[in-house]
């Protein structure tokens, strides 16, 4: 039997942290986007209300503005961490993870490169996420954020991808850690 | 093996994604309203004050760029009928020099236009033209106390609205008369309303009859913060 995979404390706030406060932020988020839908305005489809939260506009506004401090703090914080700790290096694709992706027949060694191309990934899609929020939370304070994505509707449709965007990741990073480390790696990222 | 536990594994994940959801979406409404928003807002609207540079003045569009249709229409009741003639305009509360205004007079004061995003908490936005006076011309006029803070507005269908003093001051802040280079239509709130593009759409009360200046935050602070939105409402 191996070894159990074992996290240090700090990493399992920080998932933590990451999942309680997007998950608020996403199911408020939605709540906000059903007063008046990006695509096809107040005649739009709307979210079912299982998947919101805070009851009404107002409600949904609150939770989104209580979470975003928690979530971009959490995100510092943690990029604080990575670069104190030389994580940094060896957490994210590398140029032996991509070769491997292309010549590896190990399966092993491939699902562990894919893992990390997914992880990677997410990264500038939170970072964007932060960014457009800013544009939409101040869009007069830092209109140059608007102006960059051309117009107030491209903007919320930005910001807005990040929902599904980030619903596939985690599909995909539960599913990548899975045949990676099964269960126990799972597990370790939960409870210590 | 990992066939047969895999989807019951993502099933797991999705319905305890889902089933957060449902948990803190079922008692978000209460709770919001008490511990969250509570816990948070007095953060928040420090956050928002820090955030708002007086100075600053916001992008305007050229003509080519409004968007006549996109401005939608809101009102919280009715839409009162006023008589442009007989209306008055009352500035009062903590100055030396209280003011009631016919719209012949406001019309005679500096004339000042701006096309602007106005952006409604709902989400969508319009790029507007408006025209009228500066609110702080006004408030000038009427010589407020050193430590006036704050600024109410009261409004012909009973809607009311208060505001941080540092935005009413806002050199794009105005109480408009004009919309898109015609007269301002009566659903639009004419008279007079105010225009700003430091404030969200709920905070820029139509049909504006009375203006107080206050030393303290008053306790009907409006009235969409007195059903829950937030007070500040900044952009």
């Amino acid at each position: 039997m191996k070894p159990k995979p074992q996290q240090s404390f700090t990493v399992l706030i920080f998932h933590w942290l990451n999942v309680v406060s997007l998950t608020v932020m996403i199911t408020s988020g939605l709540q906000i986007y059903n007063a008046n839908p990006v695509f096809g305005g107040r005649a739009g489809w709307q979210f079912p209300s299982l998947f919101l939260l805070g009851g009404w506009l107002a409600g949904g506004r609150h939770w989104h503005f209580a979470a975003m401090s928690v979530f971009s703090l959490n995100l510092l914080a943690y990029g604080i961490y990575i670069v104190l700790t030389k994580r940094w290096k060896n957490r994210f694709i590398s140029q032996s993870d991509l070769k491997a992706l292309q010549k590896s027949q190990n399966a092993k060694r491939t699902n562990y490169a894919w893992h990390r191309l997914t992880y990677t990934a997410i990264i500038p899609v939170l970072l964007l996420s932060i960014f457009t929020g800013i544009g939409m939370y101040k869009p007069a304070q830092f209109d140059w954020i608007v102006n960059l994505f051309g117009s107030w509707k491209a903007l919320r449709i930005v910001h807005f991808i990040a929902v599904p965007t980030f619903v596939i990741f985690a599909l995909l990073h539960s599913f990548l850690a899975f045949k990676v480390g099964g269960s126990r790696l799972i597990q370790s990222m939960f409870i210590k | 093996m990992s066939k047969i536990y895999l989807p019951r594994r993502r099933l797991l994940q999705i319905s305890g994604l889902s089933g957060l959801g449902l948990i803190l979406g079922g008692c978000g409404a209460s709770l919001s309203d008490g511990v969250v928003f509570k816990a948070t807002e007095p953060l928040n609207q420090s956050l928002e004050a820090l955030l708002l540079n007086p100075n600053k003045l916001i992008t305007e569009f050229p003509a080519s760029s409004i968007e006549p249709a996109a401005l939608l229409i809101n009102t919280y009741d009715t839409t009162p009928e006023i008589d442009p003639e007989t209306f008055r305009l009352k500035i009062d509360g903590e100055v030396k020099q209280p003011l009631n205004l016919s719209m012949a007079e406001i019309k005679k004061m500096p004339f000042t236009s701006m096309t602007i995003r106005h952006i409604c908490v709902e989400g969508w936005s319009a790029i507007v033209q408006w025209g009228g006076i500066r609110l702080r011309e006004l408030v000038t006029l009427a010589q407020p106390n050193t430590d006036v803070r704050y600024i109410n507005f009261q409004s012909a269908d009973g809607y009311y609205e208060s505001w941080d003093l540092v935005s009413a001051l806002h050199p794009q802040t105005i109480l408009a008369y004009q919309k898109n280079g015609q007269p301002l239509p009566i659903d639009n709130g004419a008279p007079l309303r105010l225009a700003s593009p430091i404030k969200l759409g709920y905070k820029q009360s139509k049909w504006v009859t009375q203006i107080t200046l206050l030393k303290e935050k008053p306790k009907a602070l409006g009235y969409w913060e007195d059903q829950g939105y937030e007070w500040f409402g900044g952009l």
